[in-house]
């Protein structure tokens, strides 16, 4: 089976670690600088005081005068997803990590060593901690477990049986599928507010009205996408980080911090001369909140000035003085140096900056984005026929 | 209550095999005798070429299109067809 953990209002959560007392009063994450003015997930008292999450600024300080605006914490919010999925790792779940607060994972591989499906999903939950008040859910199917997890209440949780999956998410509401806020405010339009309003439409008509969008919302919904789990491979921590006696706001100094990171973390034996390949550069700022910008680099290297100037525009957008900054290497590369040939074969050089090219999209955009074409029944009067699209990993 | 929904990845995942050149639904007026008149809200300035494929009428997935090779006023080229089977219309390159 197929199993979700669910920490909803993770962003929130993490960021209300630094104010505790918050979290039993009607609070909203804040909106972040330079977007649009819309709040984050909200405490259970602002919800009782009927701010919803999403709303615009000025709409929920009018319904909730006393609701308190948290300062958004990304780089908190970073570590302490990453010491969640850690610790689900550390009992022998192999997790794939869909964003903040939610995983997913296959049960098979550990039923047996916790005594069924309830004991692993148990197992999973303890591992999380009970402070995040987690949920679990586990289907046959990702979408059903996902859906599992989110009725489910805190600190349990909820297995759907194979072969009933399309009638529990029937009853379920449409805000769970992936659609924009147009889409759902069209479907709302034409009536339709349950999972299963959606899924007993002709497939046709609906791939018609709505698009490729509305036809994966339209499968999911009948409980029919999703069977694979891709867990991620758990990378070795190396980060380094620097602690300002008082707060930073010079960009001399800054980079003077950033160089001394570079050194450390380019030190480290865990590195074992391997090359960088995405750096993370996260900063926790002097009114409480935090910034975190990642890095990619076009060519994977370990040297500290190619390094330092890369990081360098990134210094210049942080918001305000620091009081510590962290350097983490994300993703190194296998390689552990570079060896220039006097005269290279032809093509060869061509193939080597293809296959760099490719493993930094890989390095930036996650699994699956990179394709190949493969050709399966070039006769076929069907041009969908002809070829196949396929992940190309490595 | 709030919703974590699902997240683009799983989508991402989704489409780690998929077909190329797969047909795209399309929003076409068409004129009386069939051929398209608007493609995507665009114009069509003429029809190039028109032609049809008939095939598995011996499963129980028939496939019977119409096809349109047309010009756009926008000058793109698109190519169209209407699913006789389905009544509706796609987009597709590579025909």
């Amino acid at each position: 089976m197929l199993a979700c953990i669910v920490i909803p209002g993770f962003t929130l959560r993490a960021a209300l670690r630094a104010r505790p007392a918050l979290a039993h009063r009607p609070a909203a994450l804040a909106p972040v600088e330079g977007e649009e003015p819309l709040i984050g997930p909200v405490t259970a008292a602002a919800e009782a005081a009927g701010v919803r999450p999403g709303m615009r600024l000025g709409e929920a300080l009018a319904t909730c005068p006393s609701l308190a605006l948290v300062e958004p914490d990304p780089a908190g919010a970073e570590q302490a997803w990453e010491e969640i999925v850690r610790r689900l790792e550390d009992v022998g779940i192999a997790v794939e990590p869909v964003g903040h607060g939610c995983a997913y994972f296959d049960t098979r591989g550990v039923e047996r060593l916790y005594g069924g499906v309830e004991g692993a999903l148990r197992r999973a939950l303890a591992a999380v901690g009970s402070s995040w008040d987690p949920r679990a859910g586990a289907a046959e199917r990702r979408f059903a477990a996902l859906a599992a997890a989110n009725v489910a209440r805190p600190g349990q949780a909820l297995v759907v049986e194979d072969g009933r999956a399309s009638g529990f998410l029937a009853p379920l509401p449409l805000e769970l599928l992936p659609l924009d806020e147009r889409r759902r405010e069209e479907l709302a339009e034409l009536g339709l507010r349950k999972v299963g309003d959606l899924a007993a439409l002709p497939a046709a008509a609906v791939g018609e009205r709505l698009g490729a969008d509305g036809r994966k919302a339209w499968n999911l919904a009948r409980g029919e996408q999703g069977r694979r789990v891709r867990a991620r491979k758990p990378a070795a921590e190396l980060a380094e980080v620097l602690e300002f006696p008082e707060a930073v706001g010079n960009e001399l100094t800054l980079r003077r911090a950033v160089n001394v990171l570079l050194d450390r973390l380019l030190a480290r034996p865990e590195r074992a001369d391997r090359l960088v390949r995405k750096l993370a550069l996260s900063a926790r700022l002097v009114g409480g909140g935090s910034w975190r910008r990642t890095l990619t680099l076009r060519e994977p290297n370990a040297e500290r000035d190619r390094l330092r100037i890369a990081l360098g525009p990134k210094l210049a957008e942080l918001p305000g003085p620091v009081v510590a900054l962290r350097l983490e290497a994300v993703e190194l590369a296998r390689s552990t140096g570079r060896q220039l040939e006097l005269v290279r074969p032809e093509g060869d050089e061509l193939a080597g900056r293809l296959g760099e090219g490719l493993r930094q999209v890989r390095a930036s955009t996650g699994g699956g984005a990179v394709c190949t074409v493969v050709e399966v029944a070039p006769w076929s009067r069907l041009p969908e026929q002809r070829a196949l699209l396929v992940a190309k990993d490595e | 209550m709030s919703y974590v929904n699902a997240q683009p990845t799983i989508e991402r995942a989704a489409r780690r095999v998929g077909r190329f050149n797969e047909p795209r639904s399309a929003l076409v007026e068409s004129r009386v005798d069939g051929s398209p008149a608007r493609v995507n809200r665009q114009g069509v300035a003429f029809v190039r070429e028109e032609w049809r494929v008939v095939d598995r009428w011996w499963t129980d997935e028939p496939v019977d299109r119409r096809y349109f090779e047309v010009v756009l006023e926008t000058g793109e080229n698109a190519v169209v067809f209407r699913d006789e089977e389905r009544g509706c219309w796609f987009s597709q390159r590579g025909a």
